[in-house]
């Protein structure tokens, strides 16, 4: 697919979710540079803010299979990864694929669940693969996690494991809407979710096509190096306990290469880089524990560090 | 922020020649700038700058401790590393708020290590942690206990110290407005360098007129400020009411004078009695014999001078004045000799009537007048035993002068002496003065102008025929019931204007100062026959712990009147006794700040009197310290050197397409006001761009030349030889656009 084609599935997406959710283009934007450079989302924000509702606009306008799993505290692994069942008719164990199985999954509320099932999600999508019952089983090659989360101090919910963390490419909230989109939101629902009536404008041979064009974008080493950089130098930042690892890097180079080709570029710029610096990098750092009594968040860190270090120009 | 190059040397220089330190100032200037010319710089690390700036800070802690020891005011650098036998005869000096004055004159000296350090150092800015010992301490413990350390900030010590500079600058000497025109070039430069690109030329002359005025308000504030320290605060500042520059030969009343006095109520003496309470009444300072036109001359008895001997072993300080006097009483003075005579501080030393002996007297030479005064040089403080006692004093007595020149004649003919006739060898002035007892009177003298008014009064006190305690009865009861003591005085009745200021003050008025009663006072009892002198000192009556103090305020002029019987001169006051209360209802109500104040420096000055020579052991300790601790921090064993940033650039230029035209663009372009920050990205700067005023037409080309420029620069297949034609080509068109825009705004 070549890079306009590849432009064009996106702004497809894109403005079939718009006719959905109002005033989240930015949003929109981030998650598709994670559904292009094969990396999986973590929203975070409080109830109502349209994050399931983004999450399934996003599924729907995909003619790919989608799965989509409330957490609860009483999930188990299996309820995601499936179950081996024996059959009596022949004799067989045949394993009963759980809902991981699938193109987009949405997980919803993910900290809802006990850190055993939310661990036993994160596995599979670092590894792309599942092991039930010391069988290996591939995950479909277009597999996209979207997961959602209320804010941490909410009540009655499990932090995520902080060390894995990194398997989301990407963390970012939705934020309240201007009161104007929110006025849209009101009209559109007047008599019926606008989220119904919603049909798929691209095939998932046009979403992989997009994951390969992305891919190819061009960057420079210059700017590979600024990567490096930014989050390199979050490691020796103040009140940072972990710094980002590689595994950030990397992520952030693939979303830019994304970004870059929806922005009709055929290379990487520092705008991509600088745009995505927060959603890829500050979720992975994690804190001293003393760290929010001083104001200081992985948030501010990480736009210090943008504000900090030359950019290549 | 970084101040632009040459402005600290400059500073410097106009420093140093405003201060009269153009040896330090331009030695610090070249130092400065000779980091133009040695590119090794250090990698000094916190700690370093940290250990500088304590060095510093102890630099100026001693500055502070040396100034106080030495109130002169050291008038050179060179000064300070005096050999010490000449600092010893400089030891001893008063500690006042010159002081301050002084400390700040040395400022851009005793911070020069620290703008150094940052000069040669590979840094650009200096971590605040180093100044703030709460930050400081903060990190330590953070660091001890794993915390997360709080955010590092850094600064640039160049417009700091550059404000230092010009603030100790303007604490000049030089009357003239060469500071005024200095500190606005100065200010000038920076406002040019700092400016902003976007407006025009004439927008920018209008904010320097602005700047001008400022400043010019600034040097007539720190001038002011300087005057306060000085004058407020200072010594100098004695010389005002009633004294009039130390001068034991002529004393210029206020007589005449309309409106109010006003006195300072600083403290200049402080006694300690040798037995509590008993201390004399009046201090004398010195007394006068010839009154004319509202001024108190000291008469013939200017030409006896006898130098006082210090009893030996020298230095014994103790300095007899009348040998075979036997004294009951003692009292220790502290007083500032606060005048300056043939190279050192000088003064006359108010003394309690009858004073025969003065001991731990620390001066160099101890002068008595015949006109009633002892004058020393010594010291800027001097701190002494008084011995004295009812009986003879050291005055001459009635009647005994000398007239040896024309000044003298004339003097003494305008007095009211009648004619002068010359004894002995008169022609040749040269000649060993000529004593004369009671030949003429001076004690006697009355100015004929005045003769009108006095027998008014004399006729109606019917004065003439009582003996001399009748008579100073009867004076005493008539200053005290028909007369009021007020500082006040109104200007005359037109009709009257001929009227002496004293004529009016017997006949019409009947208010006034003390300087009136006592003027009124010698020269009623002249009229009468009564020898009379008028005495110029202090009113001695404000106990503080368990001594006096003695203010500016308490300043007193009396009457001495001779005792024939006796052949001694006695205090005689006729002003009124409320006087002292209608003084203290005029102090400030800061006045317990500027006591205290006066009580440290008095403190610190006695500690130094005590041991004479502590500067001298303070230059020993200080100087030696101060040179192994700057030791220490420039030959720190281990310390790595670095070469200049050159190597970075060479790292740099490894990138591709970092010779793009484009740079030019965004070099002009940030010379008009929009300047791109290091972390900014070319499109977000763009944004901000578009925005500014005059850019209007740049939108689309520019848009364009970054597209360009970034393939040129991000995409790794970069630009063919055409494409990078056209770069060169966009940015001369946007370079051209830029241009005309300009011409078309102003
Ligand atoms: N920006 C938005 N655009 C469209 N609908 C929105 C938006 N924000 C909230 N909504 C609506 O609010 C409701 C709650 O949204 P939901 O996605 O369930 O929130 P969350 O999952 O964050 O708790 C849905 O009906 C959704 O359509
Ligand atoms: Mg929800």
């Amino acid at each position: 697919m070549n890079p306009s084609a590849a432009r064009e599935v996106f702004q497809k997406i894109a403005t079939n979710i718009s006719r959905v959710i109002q005033g989240h283009a930015a949003p929109t934007r981030k998650l598709l540079a994670a559904l292009a450079s094969g990396g999986h989302v973590l929203l975070e924000d409080f109830p109502g803010t349209g994050k399931t509702t983004l999450a399934k606009a996003l599924a729907r306008s995909v003619d790919a299979k989608f799965k989509r799993v409330q957490f609860t505290p009483d999930l188990l692994p299996s309820d995601i990864l499936g179950v081996a069942i024996f059959n009596q008719l022949d004799q067989q164990f045949h394993f009963h694929e759980g809902p991981i199985f699938t193109n987009i999954l949405l997980a919803d509320e993910i900290n809802r669940a006990s850190p055993r099932t939310q661990s036993a999600l994160l596995e599979a999508m670092g590894e792309g693969q599942v092991s039930v019952d010391g069988e290996r089983r591939n995950l479909a090659d277009l597999f996209f996690v979207i997961a959602t989360q209320n804010p941490v101090e909410f009540r009655g919910t499990y932090p995520l494991p902080e060390a894995q963390m990194d398997r989301f490419a990407m963390q970012f909230t939705l934020g309240y809407v201007q009161p104007a989109d929110e006025v849209a939101v009101l009209t559109a629902q007047a008599n019926n979710h606008p989220l119904d009536a919603l049909a798929s404008c691209v095939t998932l041979a046009d979403v992989t096509a997009l994951k390969h064009t992305a891919q190819n974008i061009r960057i420079s080493d210059e700017l590979k190096r600024y990567v490096v950089d930014l989050v390199g130098a979050t490691r020796s930042a103040n009140g940072v306990q972990l710094g980002a690892s590689p595994r950030a890097s990397i992520a952030l180079m693939k979303a830019a290469q994304a970004l870059a080709l929806f922005d009709g570029l055929e290379f990487v710029t520092p705008e991509q880089i600088q745009e995505l610096a927060v959603p890829v990098i500050a979720h992975r750092l994690v804190m001293q524990p003393q760290a929010r009594f001083s104001g200081l968040t992985a948030r501010g860190v990480v736009e210090d560090v943008v504000k900090k270090i030359k950019v290549p120009a | 922020m970084k101040p632009p190059p040459f402005l600290l040397s400059v500073t410097l220089l106009f420093w140093g020649w405003q201060s009269d330190l153009v040896l330090p100032g331009a030695l610090m200037a070249v130092i400065l700038e000779s980091a133009l010319v040695f590119r090794t710089r250090w990698d000094l690390s916190e700690d370093d700058f940290s250990k500088t700036w304590s060095f510093c800070s102890l630099v100026l802690l001693s500055a502070v401790v040396y100034s106080f020891t030495n109130n002169e005011g050291p008038s050179s650098f060179a000064t300070m590393f005096d050999d010490l036998s000449a600092s010893n005869q400089r030891t001893a000096t008063v500690a006042s708020a010159r002081t301050a004055a002084q400390v700040i004159r040395w400022l851009p000296m005793i911070f020069f290590p620290f703008l150094a350090a940052q000069t040669f150092s590979t840094r650009e800015s200096i971590p605040l942690t180093t100044l703030s010992l709460i930050l400081q301490r903060r990190w330590r413990k953070a660091k001890q206990l794993g915390q997360p350390l709080p955010p590092a900030r850094g600064f640039n010590v160049g417009y700091p110290y550059f404000c230092a500079a010009l603030l100790s600058a303007s604490f000049h000497p030089s009357e003239d407005t060469s500071f005024f025109w200095g500190f606005c070039a100065l200010l000038m430069w920076v406002l040019w360098t700092q400016r902003s690109r976007r407006y025009g030329i004439a927008v920018w002359i209008v904010l320097l007129a602005a700047a001008g005025t400022a400043g010019y308000f600034g040097q007539r504030s720190m001038a002011g400020a300087q005057a306060y320290l000085t004058n407020h605060l200072s010594a100098q500042w004695l010389a005002n009411f009633i004294r009039r520059a130390d001068d034991p030969f002529q004393n210029r009343t206020s007589l005449g004078l309309v409106g109010r006095l006003k006195m300072s109520d600083s403290i200049v003496i402080r006694l300690q009695p040798e037995t509590p309470k008993n201390v004399p009444a009046y201090l004398r300072e010195a007394s006068y014999r010839l009154y004319r036109g509202s001024t108190w001359y000291s008469g013939s008895s200017r030409d006896y001078i006898d130098s006082i001997a210090e009893e030996q072993p020298a230095p014994s300080g103790n300095w007899p004045l009348l040998s075979d006097k036997r004294t009951a009483s003692r009292l220790n003075i502290a007083c500032y000799l606060d005048g300056f005579d043939k190279g050192s501080p000088a003064g006359l030393l108010p003394l309690p009537s009858g004073t025969a002996r003065l001991e731990k007297l620390a001066a160099y030479t101890v002068d008595r007048y015949a006109a009633g005064s002892v004058m020393a040089h010594g010291p800027g403080l001097v701190l002494f035993d008084a011995h004295y006692g009812p009986g003879a004093t050291f005055d001459l007595p009635s009647g005994f002068g000398t007239v040896t020149n024309l000044r003298g004649r004339r003097l003494y003919e305008e007095s009211g002496l009648g004619r002068f006739e010359p004894h002995g060898d008169w022609a040749s002035s040269n000649d060993p003065p000529v004593f004369v007892y009671s030949y003429t009177n001076e004690d006697l003298a009355v100015t004929p102008l005045e003769a009108a008014a006095l027998d008014a009064v004399v006729d109606e006190l019917k004065l003439k025929g009582r003996d001399q305690s009748e008579t100073l009865r009867v004076l005493q009861q008539f200053f005290d019931n028909q007369f009021k003591y007020s500082m006040w005085q109104s200007p005359p009745r037109s009709s009257n204007t001929n009227q002496t200021p004293l004529a009016r003050f017997l006949l019409e008025t009947r208010s006034g100062h003390c300087e009136y009663f006592a003027t009124a006072t010698v020269l009623l009892l002249r009229r009468v026959g009564i020898p009379a002198r008028y005495a110029t000192g202090y009113s001695v009556h404000e106990e503080s712990g368990d001594g006096y103090v003695v203010r500016l305020s308490d300043a007193h002029a009396w009457t001495l009147v001779w005792d024939e019987t006796h052949k001694v001169w006695n205090d005689f006051d006729t002003t009124p006794a409320i006087w002292v209360e209608a003084e203290k209802k005029n102090r400030s109500p800061l006045r317990w700040l500027k006591d205290a104040w006066s009580r440290f420096t008095f403190e610190f000055a006695k500690l130094r009197n005590g041991q004479g020579n502590i500067r001298g052991y303070l230059l020993w300790i200080i100087v030696p310290g101060m040179v192994l601790l700057l030791g220490q921090i420039v030959f720190r064993r281990g310390r790595k050197r670095r070469k200049d940033k050159k190597s970075d650039a060479d790292f740099l230029a490894i990138w591709p397409g970092l010779d793009s035209d484009f740079y030019q663009l965004e070099k002009k372009i940030a010379a008009r006001g929009v300047p791109r920050s290091d972390a900014e990205p070319l499109n977000l700067w763009l944004q901000r761009v578009e925005k500014s005023p005059g850019m209007e037409t740049l939108r689309e080309p520019l848009r364009e030349l970054i597209k360009l420029h970034y393939r040129h620069r991000f995409d790794p297949h970069g630009l063919n030889a055409a494409e990078r034609e056209k770069l060169k080509a966009e940015t001369k068109r946007c370079l051209e656009l830029l241009a005309q825009s300009r011409s078309g705004n102003s």
